[in-house]
């Protein structure tokens, strides 16, 4: 086995072993590592700085939600309102509108029995004046008759 | 390939410079062209998609390429590794974990090109990771803990008269970690190559049945694709939990 027999390399091996370990060591350790991890650190912060900035945005946004919809609750209730008032006052007139005219039908009513009442006072009256007069004539005529003086 | 071939020929370490430095032979070997290549192949892989990162705040400069996803990937697999089995404190000994792996895991898939060298199938180089590893843990306790360290082999609740035959085995037990380790590693470099290379002096031996070496071959080359990486794993996953024990000892 060459590994065992050719013992006259060891120290050769042993050496170049050394050499290359030490370079390779050295030059990861003080240049190509520390590059990495600052790449790596580079883009781990460019991320984490968006997640922050994301997390802003979220939080400006679920804001500007909760505005929107306190101002559209209040639109709601406004509009809610209006109706309600307008229904309110409708409901109103039309009350006020029956209500007169309902006096108004009264009113005539009332006038209409009165003009008849005194109608029918003056037909009871000229009436009255007429039976007078047919009464007086023909009592006037009775009267004649009994005198003797009777031209019929 | 050729007929006769030992199947271990391929581990062969073969000098292509010889360096001769006070006395001590360092030539660099076929072994070390890989463990360059495996090197420069991280540095390139892991630094240049991030070498144009410029400090903008647009998205547009935000979006990775595709390599520095990639890069990433083994960035974010060996964080959380770190992070599940050491925690919050493991950060610190990310570059220690994070080139091992990477180290370890390269190194496996290279050897998977033919022609190429498989440095990790090595035992010299698995044990010097691992005595690296098993160093750098032991004495992480003692800094951490002191002399307290030692409470390590003794395991809690347990009755006393118990002990005399568990502290030993604790300490035999701690000091195979490195063995372990390293012999893990190897085995399994070894063990894998060497069976494609057995099968694949199959192929040529049995003419036109080879056919069927030559598929399993395919199936297994992929198994050892897996393996490269599931070894690079365990080593890196040991070497966390090893931290963790040198930091929590219980």
């Amino acid at each position: 086995m060459p590994q065992l027999e050719q013992v006259e390399f060891f120290i050769s091996q042993l050496f170049w072993l050394g050499v290359f370990f030490v370079i390779l060591f050295s030059v990861l350790t003080y240049i190509t590592l520390p590059k990495i991890r600052a790449f790596l650190n580079q883009r781990d912060d460019f991320v984490k700085s968006h997640i922050s900035k994301q997390d802003e945005l979220i939080k400006k946004a679920e804001s500007i939600i909760e505005n929107y919809e306190a101002k559209l609750t209040e639109a709601k209730n406004q509009a809610s309102k209006i109706i309600n008032d307008a229904k309110d006052k409708a409901l109103k007139e039309s009350e006020d509108l029956i209500k007169a005219t309902e006096e108004k039908i009264q009113h005539e009513i009332k006038q209409t029995e009165e003009r008849v009442a005194k109608e029918k006072d003056t037909a009871i009256s000229e009436l009255n004046d007429q039976l007078k007069d047919s009464a007086t004539n023909f009592l006037s005529k009775v009267t004649n008759i009994e005198k003797g003086n009777i031209n019929l | 390939m050729a007929k006769g071939e030992s199947p271990l020929k391929q581990f062969e370490i073969q000098p292509i410079v010889d360096i001769n430095f006070l006395g001590f032979d360092i030539s660099f070997t076929n072994s070390a062209l890989w463990m360059t290549i495996t090197t420069a192949f991280i540095l390139i892989f892991f630094t240049v998609p991030f070498l144009k990162a410029k400090k903008t705040n647009s998205v547009s400069d935000l979006y990775p390429t595709r390599m520095q996803v990639a890069a990433e990937l083994g960035f974010n697999f060996i964080n959380s590794l770190l992070a599940d089995t050491v925690g919050k404190e493991g950060k610190k000994y990310f570059p220690l974990v994070f080139t091992l792996f990477m180290f370890i895991l390269f190194g496996n898939l290279f050897g998977m090109i033919p022609y190429s060298f498989t440095f990790t199938s090595h035992i010299i180089v698995t044990l010097a990771l691992a005595m690296g590893v098993f160093i750098f843990v032991t004495v992480l306790g003692f800094v951490k803990h002191g002399v307290k360290f030692f409470s390590f082999f003794v395991i809690p609740g347990l009755p006393v008269y118990m002990l005399p035959l568990l502290i030993p085995i604790e300490i035999i037990s701690y000091l195979s970690r490195p063995i372990s380790l390293s012999v893990r590693l190897f085995a399994n470099m070894l063990a894998g190559h060497t069976l494609l290379k057995v099968f694949a002096g199959f192929v040529s031996a049995l003419g036109f049945f080879g056919i069927l070496p030559l598929v399993f071959i395919i199936a297994l080359t992929g198994l050892e694709i897996l393996i490269a990486f599931l070894q690079a794993y365990v080593f890196a996953i040991l070497t966390c939990l090893y931290i963790n024990d040198a930091l929590h000892l219980h």
